[in-house]
């Protein structure tokens, strides 16, 4: 099996197909892995997102990077589980889809997106347009092989010394070369997102969890995720700072807010603001 | 033929539109003046720009076609008397000054490229979108 639709994809089977509407599909979690990151679980609703929009403008463009202005959180999924993932447009052209969706697991809420929107850019730039066209026809019919991915690409960003309460910083070193980047994307291979975003989640959990506010061990999660921003696109090899910081919160409060940015050679990447409580999700 | 936007119906959306600004730029409402550069001001990118469209279309209540600024400016003009191979022509540059006059007109460049157009781009441009959209949405008396 090869890496393009497989390292990263995460729609096996659409089973309702309205281009530039609504769709709905599934992706079974395979066993064998460790673990699904919740940034992954909207990233499959992104997917489910694009194909449907790509399909809508007869696969000119594709949505690349992403604006997401609020994202909830309900709990976490675990390996073997099958999302079922849900979209509807709220507005799509040749330059722009506008979506919310959701995924859910046996009926119980995951996620919810609102407010998403990707700018539209040529699909022959980042992947062959008639091989999309062909894999979205395998998807609305008999659907991909099921459990086709391998591992689950973590990356991690090693910690940085700071001298301010409250912040957390990081250097993120991005692989060279690796499965997913065959995916994402064949022509033009860009960190996604939703990986950048899962090792700033990581990062502020390290913070979260020395911060000494909630009892050692709680399992610190984000619950709500919003004005998530993806200003530019990472290579493969490149170095990028991660920041972390904890906004002003009341000692009362039980959710802590942080801001969350990453860049590169002194340009932002990404921004967005996370909202963390003890509480489990899993 | 539409009529210029005034300054009244400017002041009226400017509050919306500087605080939707902000939201979308993480800057404080009080950077967001009516003439400042968005992309050499307030380090606004392409992704902003659709950033804001949005936002503005949600407070408003409006449709802000891609592209529509671009199509504002030009006016009564075609596209061949507005460009002509992605420069802007001297009658599309005259009428440029005129669209965007809370511009500095020492920011007109000739020659000007028709993509370099959004840097010319303020707080004002915006309001003087949401103003024809909502125009454009009202019926015909």
């Amino acid at each position: 099996m090869t890496d393009h639709f497989s390292a990263f994809s995460f729609v096996d089977r659409i089973s309702v197909f309205e281009p530039g509407v609504r769709a709905r599909g599934t992706f079974a979690i395979p066993l064998d892995i460790e673990a699904f990151p919740v940034s992954l679980v909207s990233e499959a609703v992104g997917q489910l997102a694009a194909w449907t929009a790509m399909a809508h403008i007869g696969f000119r463009g594709r949505p690349v990077a992403a604006l997401a202005l609020e994202t909830r959180l309900t709990r976490g999924v675990i390996p073997g589980q099958t999302l079922d993932l849900v979209v509807e447009i709220d507005d799509c052209d040749d330059d722009a889809v506008a979506y919310h969706g959701h995924a859910r697991v046996a009926g119980a809420p995951v996620i919810e997106v609102r407010d998403c929107l990707g700018p539209m850019l040529p699909v022959a730039e980042f992947d062959d347009p008639v091989a999309m066209a062909a894999q979205l026809e395998l998807l609305t019919g008999d659907g991909a092989v099921p459990r086709r991915l391998r591992a689950v690409p973590a990356l991690r960003a090693q910690r940085r010394a700071t001298q301010s309460p409250g912040v957390v910083e990081g250097l993120l070193e991005v692989p060279a070369a690796a499965p997913f980047f065959r995916d994402h994307f064949p022509r033009r291979p860009v960190l996604p997102a939703a990986l950048l975003f899962d090792a700033q989640l990581a990062l502020a959990g390290e913070l979260l969890t020395e911060c000494g506010r909630w009892p050692a061990g709680a399992p610190i999660v984000p619950q709500r995720v919003t004005r998530f921003k993806l200003r530019a696109f990472t290579p493969p090899g490149a170095t990028m700072q991660l920041r972390a910081e904890i906004l002003q919160n009341k000692a009362s409060d039980d959710m802590i807010s942080m801001e969350l940015s990453a860049s590169a050679e002194g340009k932002p990447v990404a921004t967005a603001r996370a909202e963390f409580s003890p509480r489990s999700v899993a | 033929m539409t009529t210029a936007v005034t300054q009244d119906e400017i002041d009226a959306v400017f509050p919306i539109v500087s605080a939707t600004m902000a939201d979308a730029l993480g800057c404080d409402v009080e950077d967001i003046q009516p003439d400042v550069s968005l992309i050499e001001g307030l380090d606004a990118e392409s992704i902003d720009f659709l950033d804001m469209v949005f936002r503005l279309e949600r407070a408003f209540k409006i449709k802000i076609p891609r592209g529509k600024v671009v199509e504002n400016a030009r006016g009564t003009l075609t596209e061949a008397e507005f460009e002509h191979k992605g420069i802007v022509t001297d009658i599309g540059l005259a009428q440029l000054r005129a669209y965007l006059s809370e511009v500095p007109a020492d920011r007109f460049k000739s020659p000007m490229k028709v993509a370099n157009i959004p840097r010319l781009f303020t707080p004002e441009t915006f309001c003087k979108l949401v103003v024809q959209a909502q125009r454009d949405a009202k019926p015909a008396a």
